[in-house]
């Protein structure tokens, strides 16, 4: 049932090349990860890609254990080596110069089915040395509804699968499985052209490798690849050293639904165990596994996004000192352990298409475990989701679905010694939002609105931050799907910070044929004129609101976050209407009075 | 002709004065005077004068190379700016692409949150509403709210006003009717109108650029206007030309209007002054390298073509500004960098730097950190005597200790490995900030010349050269002041722009055609309001494409003439062909749209000549000042060599200098590896030939 998924050797510091090469062949991984990236992402022609960057690119070895990885959607490039490992079990050595091989089983590997992943072996003097490897988020893989997947009934309605399928087999293209792919998917212009950048990226991928592999030699290469796993194995366990051991727990929260089965809230239970320089996340005790498509890939999605909040707590690239390289090393020292049948390890063929806002759940609640261990490294409860859409509709004179999908970012929870950031990519999301203007011009929607949301922020020592409200018009009928949450449980603070604001997406708010949605729906039909608002959390605040700077609540009042009732109220800070400024006097004697 | 060039750095300003008549060139440096940086300009144009003997009124044309106002980016020190925007998207600037830029980070800062352009309080939503695509008014705009709110921004002692509405690119009545508003209520306040600065769709970005052209407008106008009319009143008739990003040229009152096309401009007159010296010895492609202290840029100019920065990349600070910008990168490798391990034994050299103070270890103020420097100073490559032209009393003990202490201990290596391993690793840092620009940009560095600028660029040329397979670095005459050259090697360019939005399959040529005239119009008049006639001058028509569905345009420079079925055929020929050096392959098939058109008027100025240096014979043994132990790199391990040291001043054209070699002047220092050779030609260039 448990993975364990240690497998390194702690504070081993073996050598085997010089420091100095270390140094210019680990610059050059990471220069060849960012242009494959580059080159995906410029390339590629749906906006889920090119607008929001939700893709993954990377070097890996012939065992599928990555070099580097490109600074693109964490929950993609960490999710890769499952991809090739799985494959490469389907495939048993059938690999040849020239393959190129498609991967999304999320029972063998894949992050989910969406993400198609795409690997280009590379050979050098015949034998395979490893492979050049992207993910990417395709608008649409032929599963039952346009665009997101999430009231299915098992895997095979979510999408088409492919199990270690080779579109070219020794640089011959298989073009029957290519139409066969276009003919059961409804956007194949936007495929083709996408599943066309991503090759050419592998392409470039293989290129750089076997440059770098001409020029110092395979094993230097593969050893250099391999000694700076080991060196960030061994600053992750540095940090992981510095926790005191024991276990810590996260309070429970709880997802809305599984999308068919309303108001049936999900429990999400973490545990953080910290033994020497080894850290265990147990999920036991959260949702056994759902129905629906509302399940989490263990493999591609469970293991990835618990290590990369532990790898940004411990190792935030903000505030430590050198930058350490994303790779293989950093998943060495943490184990999960997610008991077989429930929903962060769902059993075959569970659909699991939507996993998104589960494994923020799961990274919100690492954070706030943590949070009695190193409270300087974490934030209060984040707005830890996304409303995921999707619009389509279908376009009668070209026979095919227009799909947009769209990503509705969270914020982040006050943190020690600041306010938390508003409306920006949470834990382990990131990515970009698409223009409001780029928006109108290519779909038949219109964007009305596009800010922060009014509800006043969650009250604390440091604020949390501050979701947006989106209004959408659909200007022909069409299709809504949506995976979201925090329709139901707020953001949590902490040390005595408020808990922020809930999510909620409103059709036609203030007008007629207003209805308020649940977070999860599924090719949702929506008419001509219809408006849709979705708003996100707020998240919550760490510290005391009594302790808050009174200037800093002066300026959440200018600036429209909170009005002077609450000031005065929530914070104890007295501001003259007059002057607006801070009465100091009133101030100490209203946070003496109320017990600040 | 009387030209004078004066670039303004953080720490030097630097100028340049050529009489092309008379073939006379003299160059001079001072400290820069950050608190008003127009004094050390004035200063120095002075002293110029003096020395060359001419009053200042003599001066024809006086070009200026100025950091100020990305430097008040850099120290979120701008004007308050209030923003006037369309209802519904007040935190347009605050929510940016809703990207951060570390994914592996909980406490990083975000400066469009930390330090807003335009705080929310100063950012007022106003009832109005063009759309797409064809920019009906769906919501007519409120006048009163408008004049209600510029009356309280003005009450609250906003200096400039932004005004940004959703698809003013598409209909720009609100706009054009909230300036006028704003003009009858605050005329004194600064403006930046966004269908006037940046009329380009994606409001983010179009927000972003419009407020910081807000935010430095009224510091940067204040200044370059001063400037103006102090040149003005001194009789220097031309008046004042700066240096834009675009890699043009700027009159004083267009900076003023637009002074965000002057954000990143500091290193593009390295870059023109690198091109220029690689035509001047028949190489047109080069790669131009300028090290500093803390920093280096890199630059590539293919046939002596600046390349213009991908639209997602333009940014200060942070900040987006979309306007074009040269593409230059600067990495964080420089005289100063610091070589230290890191917590999990990892060798590293910079981008951390010993700044200049402390400032390396041998130059025994307290620093205890080696740094490049000291590593070359421990290899012999730098001479106690000549460091930052011997102002600075260098120790070389204090470096080997430094190296000694920090380095060969922990690593096991001796003083001279751990020394010459720093170098190679920023040296590698350097190699790879030079593939980035040009590998991965489809350009093959054995194609190019290296062009070593900055005090410490000619100190590594050879070593890159080397790695990359460059065939020749050159190494101007003085490679410390390359800007201020470049600034008056530049042609003066101008560039207009707007929002197409046309498919080639279904184009409206007429309508092309007439857009691309009104553009034309707009550049031919501000060239002959610089008395440059159509001798002097040439259109350029250039065009954001991408194929349709795809979201990032690529700039395409597009056939001039008559806009005929032939002309559109070229066209496209001419994006497929960006596409594929790009992104290495073309989609023949797809059809292309065009989204910005854009036109560059230019004026064309007389190549720089420089006066010729006193030709000698192929020895340079009357330079010679020194014959010292210098390391060299042999196969990764050090090799101490016998190595001639030479006085750059004193050597003559024809002089041809064998390496190991170290070349000396007042503000740089050139090494010529072993087995490589360096001729001087006829204008004091070295070209040092690497294969």
């Amino acid at each position: 049932m448990a993975s364990p998924n240690g497998h390194g050797t702690p504070n081993s510091m073996p050598r085997s090349v010089d420091p100095i090469t270390l140094r210019v062949l680990g610059g050059a991984f990471t220069a060849a990860a960012k242009e494959m990236a580059h080159v995906l992402y410029r390339m590629s022609y749906s906006s889920i890609i090119r607008e929001s960057e939700d893709l993954g690119a990377g070097l890996y070895d012939a065992q599928g254990n990555e070099i580097c990885e490109s600074d693109t959607s964490p929950m993609h490039v960490g999710s890769l080596p499952a991809y090739i490992r799985g494959f490469l079990k389907r495939l048993q050595g059938n690999i040849h110069e020239g393959d190129v091989i498609l991967h999304n089983h999320p029972f063998q590997g894949a992050s989910h089915t969406p993400d198609l992943g795409i690997a280009v072996p590379v050979f050098w003097q015949g034998e395979l040395i490893g492979f050049a490897a992207v993910t990417a988020h395709l608008l649409d893989m032929g599963g039952a509804a346009p665009g997101l997947n999430v009231d299915v009934v098992d895997v095979w309605a979510e999408s088409r699968l492919f199990n270690g399928i080779k579109l070219y087999s020794k640089g011959v293209r298989n073009d029957d499985l290519w139409q066969f792919f276009l003919d059961n998917v409804r956007t194949p212009e936007m495929n083709a052209g996408d599943i066309e950048s991503m090759i050419a990226a592998c392409q470039l991928g293989r290129e750089r490798f076997l440059h770098l592999v001409e020029k110092y030699g395979v094993t230097t290469v593969l050893d250099t690849a391999h000694d700076l796993m080991d060196y960030s194995e061994r600053m992750l366990r540095k940090e992981i050293e510095k926790i005191p051991d024991g276990e810590y727990v996260a309070p429970t929260q709880y997802l809305d639904d599984d999308g068919r089965n309303r108001e049936q809230p999900l429990a999400v239970c973490v545990k953080v165990r910290v033994e020497g320089s080894e850290l265990t996340i147990d999920l036991t005790g959260s949702s056994p596994e759902v129905p629906t498509g509302y399940n989490v890939p263990f493999e591609g999605s469970t293991l990835v996004a618990s290590y990369v909040i532990v790898r940004s707590i411990l190792l935030d690239e903000a505030t430590y000192p050198d930058p350490v390289p994303q790779n293989e090393g950093i998943f060495r020292p943490i184990r999960v352990i997610a008991p077989e049948g429930t929903i962060f390890n769902p059993r075959f063929p569970r659909a699991c298409f939507s996993r998104f806002n589960q494994v923020q759940y799961l990274a919100d609640g690492v954070n706030l475990a943590l949070a009695q261990a190193v409270p300087d490294k974490v934030c209060a409860g984040n707005a830890a989701h996304v409303h995921f859409l999707s619009y389509s509709g279908f376009l009668e004179e070209k026979g095919q679905y227009w799909v947009y999908l769209e990503v509705n970012e969270g914020n982040w929870g006050g943190r020690h010694g600041k306010d938390g950031l508003d409306s920006i990519a949470c834990l382990i999301e990131n990515t970009r939002n698409n223009p409001v203007e780029e928006l109108d011009l290519r779909f038949p929607i219109r964007n009305e609105r596009y800010e922060l949301r009014e509800e006043p922020i969650a009250p604390g020592k440091w604020r949390g931050g501050v979701g947006i409200v989106r209004e959408n018009r659909f200007l022909v009928p069409g299709f809504l799907s949506s995976e979201a949450e925090r329709h139901f449980d707020a953001p949590k603070g902490i040390f005595n910070g408020g808990n922020g604001s809930r999510a909620s997406m409103i059709k036609n708010p203030g007008v007629e044929g207003e209805e308020r949605l649940y977070s999860k729906v599924t090719g949702y039909p929506m008419q001509a004129n219809e408006l849709l608002q979705i708003k996100t959390a707020n998240s919550g605040a760490y510290g005391d609101p009594f302790e808050r700077d009174p200037q800093l609540v002066l300026d959440d009042v200018l600036d429209d976050f909170i009005t002077l009732e609450m000031a005065e109220q929530d914070y104890g800070v007295v501001i003259d209407p007059q002057t607006m400024a801070v009465d100091h006097e009133a101030t100490r004697r209203q946070r003496a009075a109320q017990g600040g | 002709m009387k030209r004078v060039g004066v670039d303004v750095g953080g720490t030097f300003t630097d100028l340049i004065y050529v009489d092309e008549d008379k073939g006379e060139v003299v160059v001079h440096k001072l400290p820069s005077t950050p608190a008003d940086p127009s004094q050390a300009t004035l200063d120095g144009v002075e002293a110029l004068c003096a020395q060359v003997g001419i009053p200042a009124a003599q001066i024809d044309h006086f070009f200026h190379g100025t950091t100020i106002a990305t430097n008040i980016v850099l120290e979120h020190a701008g004007a308050q700016v209030g923003m006037l925007t369309t209802k519904g998207y007040r935190d347009i600037l605050h929510i940016a692409r809703h990207k951060r830029p570390l994914s592996f980070s909980l406490y990083q800062d975000v400066p469009w949150q930390k330090y807003p352009l335009v705080r929310r309080r100063y950012r007022r939503p106003i009832s109005e509403r063009v759309i797409a695509p064809h920019g009906e008014v769906s919501t007519p705009l409120d006048e009163d709210e408008v004049r209600e709110a510029v009356r309280r921004l003005k009450h609250e002692g906003v200096e400039a006003i932004a005004v940004c509405f959703l698809f003013s690119f598409l209909n720009p009545a609100h706009e054009q009717r909230t300036k006028e508003i704003i003009l009858e209520e605050y005329p004194e306040c600064y403006l930046s109108v966004r269908h006037e600065v940046l009329p380009q769709y994606r409001e983010y970005e179009g927000f972003s650029t419009v407020c910081l052209n807000a935010y430095v407008g009224p510091q940067v106008s204040r200044y370059v206007r001063r400037l103006d009319r102090t040149i003005m009143d001194r009789g220097i008739r031309g008046g004042l030309h700066l240096m834009t990003s675009v890699g043009g040229v700027a009159t004083a009152e267009g900076a003023a209007q637009r002074p965000v096309n002057l954000l990143m401009s500091g290193p593009v007159a390295g870059l023109i002054g690198g091109i220029w010296t690689g035509k001047r010895t028949g190489s047109p492609s080069v790669i131009t390298l300028d090290v500093g202290g803390t920093s280096a840029d890199i630059g590539v100019a293919p046939d002596g073509q600046m390349r213009m920065k991908h639209l997602l990349d333009t940014k200060v600070a942070g900040y987006h500004a979309m306007i074009p910008m040269v593409e230059i990168d600067a990495i964080g490798a420089g005289g100063g960098s610091l070589a230290y391990l890191d917590a999990g034994g990892m060798f590293r050299v910079g981008p951390k730097s010993a700044g200049a103070d402390p400032g390396p270890a041998c130059y025994g103020r307290g620093g205890s950190r080696p740094t490049a420097t000291d590593a070359l100073v421990v290899l012999g490559r730098l001479r106690a005597e000549n460091v930052l032209g011997g102002q600075v009393r260098v120790q070389p003990g204090l470096a080997a200790e430094a190296v000694q202490r920090e380095l060969c201990q922990p690593l096991g290596l001796g003083v001279e490995e751990a020394a010459l391993g720093a170098v190679r690793i920023l040296t590698q840092s350097m190699v790879e900030g030079i593939e980035i620009s040009s590998v991965q940009k489809g350009y093959d560095p054995r194609d190019f010349a290296l062009v070593a600028a900055g005090g410490a660029g000619p100190l590594f040329a050879c070593d890159i050269a080397r790695e990359l397979r460059i065939p020749t670095v050159l190494v101007p005459r003085y490679p410390g002041i390359t800007s201020a050259l470049g600034l008056l090697t530049t042609d003066i360019v101008y560039e207009f722009v707007t929002t197409e939005m046309q498919l080639f399959s279904a184009l409206d040529r007429d309508k092309l055609a007439a857009d691309f005239d009104a553009l034309e119009r707009q550049a031919t008049e501000r060239l002959r309001a610089d008395n440059l006639g159509a001798d002097q001058s040439l259109i350029r028509r250039i065009a954001d494409c991408r194929y349709i569905g795809q979201g990032y345009e690529l700039r395409v420079e597009l056939p001039a003439g008559e806009i005929t079925a032939d002309w559109q055929q070229q066209a496209a020929e001419a994006f497929h062909q960006a596409h594929e050096r790009e992104y290495v392959r073309r989609f023949p098939d797809s059809d292309i749209q065009l989204v910005n058109i854009r036109v560059q008027g230019v004026g064309l100025i007389p190549e720089l000549q420089l006066k010729e240096i006193p030709t000698g014979g192929s020895s340079p043994d009357a330079a010679r000042i020194a014959t010292l132990d210098v390391i060299f790199n042999k196969d990764g391990t050090p090799e101490k060599l016998m190595t001639n040291f030479y006085d750059r001043e004193r050597l003559q054209a024809g002089n041809i200098i064998t390496g190991p070699a170290i070349i000396e002047q007042l503000d740089s220092t050139t090494v010529v590896n072993p087995g490589l050779s360096a001729a001087v030609d006829r204008q004091g260039i070295l070209i040092i030939a690497c294969e």
